[in-house]
Parts: structure tokens; sequence; C-alpha cells
């Protein structure tokens, strides 16, 4: 065989082994680049999906934003259910009923939404708040414990009004939460609330006994 | 003519050798071929890995790993909705209004809060276009985050793990019980199964009465 012959076929060995290489890295590495499209068939569509961009529009969103006010189908609830507030006056009492089914999920909407800066007791130490307090930017205001007298005070209409629109730095949720989940965490926070000034008459009898062991062992009072 | 002439219309010897040359080659060919385009085809070759670079550097690390917080204090429609809508500015603003306020690498975000414009956000995880998709479906059944998305909570760049691929779909929607888990922990990035998957996943298939469906319909309408 002459060796130029011998030389080529060498030389489409090791290029065959190139695309490999590139099979192998494309595998294990990370990449900022868009995804290799092999066939397209109607991978991408002439239409627009949800928070797609339309450049017809000038802010590019192809899902327009409701008009102000809007209530959409289905979801109109009394006014004050939806506000908080009969009149000028705060609701006193939770306008929906309140069984475990609305506790747990309230439970469960706070730890999602309100823990970050208010903490899983409660006592303003989220982490948002450890984080802010560590940053030292001068611009946080501390988060406030819902356990001191005055928040223990407060109507279940205020504190729903304080999900929905805020209240002082705290930006509203309205958006972010249904009406339903808000009365869901007004629950839970009155909850959490009582949770934490609880006498031994708050407990049922039958364990009240363990409870009395472990306050000794403790040393507690409360 | 002459000896030299007539060797001109001879092959020469060597020729013999590209009968074992050619011999190799249709082997060695196809198989090359098959393992380049089976590999290199795959989508966990072209769709996984990808991770693109975001108009604001957030850091799912910094904001699920280290402060904890749920996945659905900002993608709050997935529970609802089909789509796990990507957050409006708002909601970066309800800390960001006051932590890092002045921070260089949010100037895009508050840009957006002032002028209204959304941030072209690039979408990661992207389905083709005849794929419907559904997140409330999987999420309310206790499919966690983490079996689609990986760990999440560790990535400073979202990066597409799985192949998002038909067969992958199908590999779940076929035997969904190592992916099941109690629907209240479908955030959790680091919860394991008390027994073995399998087991575990089963009972709450039967408790649930998940079915998962493998007709064309499902996600193709």
């Amino acid at each position: 065989m002459p060796r130029s012959l011998k030389y080529a076929l060498a030389v489409i060995a090791v290029l065959a082994l190139l695309p490999l290489a590139l099979v192998a890295k494309a595998r294990v590495a990370t990449s900022p680049r868009p995804r290799v499209h092999l066939i397209f068939d109607m991978d991408n569509q002439p239409k627009f999906k949800a928070q797609s961009a339309n450049p017809l529009f000038a802010d590019g969103r192809a899902m327009r934003l409701p008009v102000p006010g809007t209530v959409a189908r289905g979801t109109l609830v009394p006014q004050e259910v939806a506000t908080g507030r009969k009149g000028v006056q705060w609701l006193e009492v939770i306008p929906v009923p309140v069984d475990r089914q609305l506790l747990l999920r309230g439970q469960e909407r706070y730890n999602i939404f309100c823990a970050p800066c208010h903490g899983y007791s409660g006592y303003g130490d989220g982490a948002v708040q450890r984080r802010a307090e560590r940053l030292e930017e001068g611009t946080w205001t501390p988060v406030a414990s819902f356990h001191t007298e005055t928040a223990r005070a407060r109507p279940v209409g205020y504190i729903f009004n304080a999900i929905t629109n805020g209240v002082r730095t705290m930006p509203p949720y309205g958006a972010q939460i249904p009406v339903e989940d808000r009365w869901a965490i007004v629950a839970y926070v009155k909850a959490l609330q009582r949770s934490q000034w609880a006498t031994l008459a708050d407990v049922p009898k039958e364990v009240r006994p363990q409870l009395e062991v472990r306050m000794r062992e403790h040393d507690g009072t409360r | 003519m002459s000896e030299h002439g007539r060797s001109r219309w001879v092959f020469p010897p060597w020729v013999n050798q590209l009968r074992v040359v050619a011999g190799v080659a249709l082997v060695v060919i196809p198989v090359y071929l098959v393992v380049l385009v089976g590999f290199g085809a795959s989508p966990r070759t072209t769709d996984v890995g990808y991770a693109p670079e975001q108009p604001v550097p957030y850091s799912h690390a910094l904001h699920v790993g280290q402060l904890g917080l749920d996945c659905r204090y900002c993608h709050n429609t997935v529970e609802e909705a089909a789509k796990a809508a990507i957050p409006p500015t708002q909601t970066c603003m309800n800390c960001h209004a006051r932590i890092r306020a002045a921070s260089p690498k949010l100037l895009s975000v508050r840009e957006s809060y002032a002028t209204g414009m959304p941030i072209p956000w690039v979408r990661v995880h992207d389905l083709p276009d005849y794929v419907y998709f559904d997140h409330s479906a999987h999420v309310r059944r206790g499919v966690g985050c983490v079996s689609c998305h990986g760990r999440v909570d560790t990535m400073e760049v979202v990066q597409q793990v799985e192949p998002l691929s038909m067969g992958w779909c199908l590999d779940c929607h076929r035997n969904p019980d190592p992916h099941l888990r109690p629907p209240e922990l479908v955030t959790s990035m680091d919860w394991v199964p008390p027994e073995k998957p399998e087991v575990y996943g089963r009972r709450l298939r039967e408790q649930l009465g998940i079915r998962p469906s493998t007709d064309c319909g499902t996600c193709h309408r």
C-alpha cells in the first residue's frame, strides 16, 4: 500500500473520533447556547403561549393585562370577604367557615408566603429578616412580631387587609395569594398567636398530665 | 507494447490489502454511524445541560438553597395552572425594594418595575408546541419539582437536567411509583422516601387513585 494512502486512512480514522468527542462533551458540559434542534417538526409554531412575547404590542407581552378592577368570572365574592371590612369597620370575625382544613391550608400558605420574613412561629425572625440584618444596609425595617400586645389585638379584617394591600413597609400580596387563601392565612396567624399565649386550661384534659411533666422538666411556667 | 506500459492496466499487488480495509470499513462504519446518531441525536446530548444566560443573574442557590424560599412563593400559579409562571417583577421587588436596593445586578429589575416593561427572562425548559403539559396535574398528584427540574436549590444558573423527551415522559407515565411523594411535599428538594421508592410510591398511587394515561390525547391535542 502506498504510504500516502496509509496516512489518509489514519487521518480519516482520527477525524472520525472528533464528532464522538464533541458528543461526549455535549453530554457532560452545560452550555448557554440555544439547544441543537435536529428535526424541527412543529416544535415552534406561530402561536402565542402563556407569557410568550408578541412584538405587535409596545410592551412585548402576548398576554394583555386586565383593566384594573377586573373580576374574573366566578371569582366575585361579597365585599366584606374581598376587603376585610364592613363599611369602615374591620371585620372581627373571619367571614368564611373556619375548620381544620382551612387552618391546615393556612399553615401551608403561611409557610410559603409569610414565613420568609415573619418566621415559622411569627416572631419576625424569618430567613429574609435574618439576611437583611446581616447585610446591614440600613434600608430594611425589622419585621414585626405577631406576639406583641398590639399585634394580638388586631382584628382579623386588619390582618386580611395587611396581606392584601401591604402595611407600612410590607408589600401587598393580594396579587400573589387568592382571597380564600388569605383568609386561611389569617386563621392560621390567629392560631399561631393563640399558641404562644396558651395556658394549661387551653389543653385538653387527657393530655394535661403529660404536658405538666414536660413543663416541670423544662422549668417553664407558661 | 513494453513491460512498463502494460503494467499501467494491471492492479498492483498491494490492492489486495484493500479488501481487508474494505471489510473492516464495512463493519466499523455502520457501527460508528449508529453510535454517533444514537448518542449525538439523543435529547440527553442536545437538550440536557442547556443553561442560558439570564437578563438578571438570579441565583436559585441563594434564594431557595440558603434562604429556603418555597418554589411557590414565586411560581405561585403552579398548583392551579398548566404553567408555573415566571413571577412578575413585583415579586422581586417584595424584598428588593429594601434589600440590595442599589445593587447593579438588579438594575434591570428596577428598570422593569419603573417602566412596566417585562424582564426578558429566557425560557430554560421548553417543550415542543404540540405538547400540552400541565404542571397542576402533576404537582397536585405528588410528582416533586425535583423529579423533572433537578436540584434547583443548588443551581447558580438554572440548567435543564432531564431530557424532557417523549420517551422520558412515558417512562414515568407507565411506572410512576418511584417518582411519587405526598402532595404536600412536592416542593421539598431533599425529600427521600421512608422506604423503597417503588413500595412507598405504589401505596401512594393506590391511596390517591393515580392512573397516569398513556393515550396520545393526554399530551397531544
